[in-house]
């Protein structure tokens, strides 16, 4: 029997709802996850609006998390852990039955966010509340996981990148089962004052527009906040417990373009290479490909370069591809964004519906694909693939299957 | 030295028992002197030096840290029972806990 790696839980939190169900239905309606932001007072700043995940956020958690181990993490640790607590009890995993040895914990982590947004933030536990490893160590903890748990950091392509090496390790045997995925916040003063430095956020102060991927006035990214987890796991083991198994992560690619910290490769190269490469790697034709999960950042390069790279890839099919934006609704979760993107390009593929890029009113005469404006559409899909680049030139690809 | 009483155990326990009932969320019926702090209770180790702290004030110790960590190292500390031990001797001999 072939041993491909399955999906047999996941889970999100995003600022639209604290968990994969609600996140997924305010998706599917098209919903705008983006505010001024409240974390902490935006004034002075350039950019006034991001995406937040619900105030109740604390609240949820609290059923959760002990009160020594509260006292020990970030709201963005918490998130990663709470999120991988309900994905573990969705895909009813029982550890007893597992070799703790070969299971394992790779998350894609930025920062765990200890920053002077952090409420109660005190120099107790700064040590232990700022170590990026500690997401994955607690998740490793609760479950008294045996097997490596460590952190992948590749800016915005972090979490994209410890699903590859999930896979990596189920592919070849040395794993039954990877809990993946990250969280991320960059929703703090010092950071958004940063970014804007660098002229890549947007400074439209209207949370109802400055979102705006692939329009023609896309002034930037969103800062948004969350997590995703999935549960990646050997067919033989998924099989072997009767798991439900959502979707097949069929191959992916990791890429360095070894350009420019910032700036992506002229015309989109470095992303094309990035698309090809996964498709061989997962063994898949450009025509099977059903639906792109796009990284659609809302920044002037990223949306032209990532549109033709498809262009180049899929060539007159380029133009019948779904290609949609998740950031359009949840903002750039950065360090997240990879796995909560996958979570969205897997419920894409489970229930045949193309979620929408919300905000495109006025589209850019130059990106001229299928961006799924405004409104979900049913779409039958056989495999989809998510984008995921970054600063440093971090490029993956993930390519995902229906399971059959 | 700090002044041992007849009460003076039974004061420390009842501080440690407390100490670890609140922190880690446990029923301080389930605590005894053979729980092991770290697979019993899920405790940490800087609930150890919290302790001590606590224990410092209380008691006007003169002791530092470096010198109960060298106790520790030859005399480890698993349970809540070694843990009021360890914390009787330092009440006890202070800093001389590393000559015991």
């Amino acid at each position: 029997m072939s041993n491909k790696v399955v999906i047999t839980g996941m889970n999100m939190i995003t600022s639209l709802g604290l968990d994969l169900r609600s996140g997924w239905e305010n998706m599917v309606a098209g919903k705008n996850g983006v505010k001024r932001i409240t974390l902490f007072d935006p004034v002075g700043l350039q950019t006034q609006v991001a995406a937040q995940v619900p105030d109740t956020f604390e609240e949820y958690a609290a059923g959760h998390v002990k009160k020594r181990m509260a006292e020990q993490t970030t709201r963005v640790t918490k998130m990663g852990y709470v999120c991988a607590k309900d994905a573990v009890q969705q895909a009813a995993i029982d550890f007893e039955s597992f070799n703790r040895s070969r299971c394992a914990v790779i998350l894609g982590v930025v920062s765990t966010a200890n920053s002077s947004a952090e409420k109660g933030t005190t120099p107790k536990n700064t040590i232990l509340k700022s170590m990026s490893n500690a997401m994955s160590a607690w998740i490793s903890l609760e479950y008294k996981l045996r097997g490596p748990n460590f952190t992948v950091t590749s800016a915005c392509a972090s979490s994209a990148y410890a699903l590859g090496i999930a896979y990596d390790r189920i592919i070849s045997g040395a794993a039954d089962l990877v809990i993946t995925g990250g969280a991320d916040s960059i929703i703090n003063r010092e950071e958004i004052e940063g970014f804007n430095e660098l002229y890549a956020l947007s400074v439209n102060p209207d949370p109802e527009k400055a979102c705006c991927p692939f329009s023609r006035d896309r002034d930037g990214f969103v800062v948004g906040e969350g997590a995703g987890i999935m549960i990646l796991e050997s067919e033989a083991s998924a099989l072997r417990r009767k798991a439900k198994i959502f979707a097949e992560l069929a191959g992916y690619a990791m890429t360095s373009e070894a350009y420019n910290i910032m700036a992506p490769m002229k015309d989109g190269q470095g992303i094309s290479e990035t698309l090809e490469a996964a498709l061989q790697h997962a063994g898949v034709s450009p025509v099977e490909v059903d639906y792109i999960n796009a990284h659609g950042t809302s920044t002037t390069l990223n949306d032209k370069y990532e549109t033709m790279a498809i262009k180049k890839v899929f060539g007159e099919r380029a133009y019948k591809i779904p290609v949609s934006s998740t950031k359009s609704m949840i903002g750039h979760t950065v360090g997240a964004a990879g796995v909560i993107e996958a979570v969205v390009t897997v419920m894409s593929l489970v229930n045949d519906i193309v979620t929408p890029t919300i905000h495109l009113d006025i589209p850019d005469p130059e990106l001229d694909l299928d961006f799924v404006p405004g409104r979900s559409r049913k779409h039958v899909i056989r495999c989809a693939l998510s984008n995921s680049f970054a600063f440093g030139g971090h490029n993956a690809t993930l390519v995902f299957k229906k399971y059959v | 030295m700090g002044q041992i009483t007849a009460n003076t155990r039974a004061e420390v326990k009842e501080i440690v028992y407390s100490f670890f009932s609140e922190e880690c969320e446990t029923d301080i019926s389930r605590i005894h002197d053979d729980t092991n702090i770290i697979s019993d209770l899920e405790g940490d180790s800087l609930m150890f030096l919290e302790l001590i702290e606590i224990f410092k004030k209380k008691y006007n110790l003169s002791i530092e840290l470096k010198t109960i960590a060298k106790y520790i190292v030859k005399h480890p500390v698993e349970t809540i029972g070694q843990l009021i031990d360890t914390q009787m001797l330092m009440i006890e001999h202070e800093n001389n806990i590393v000559n015991l």
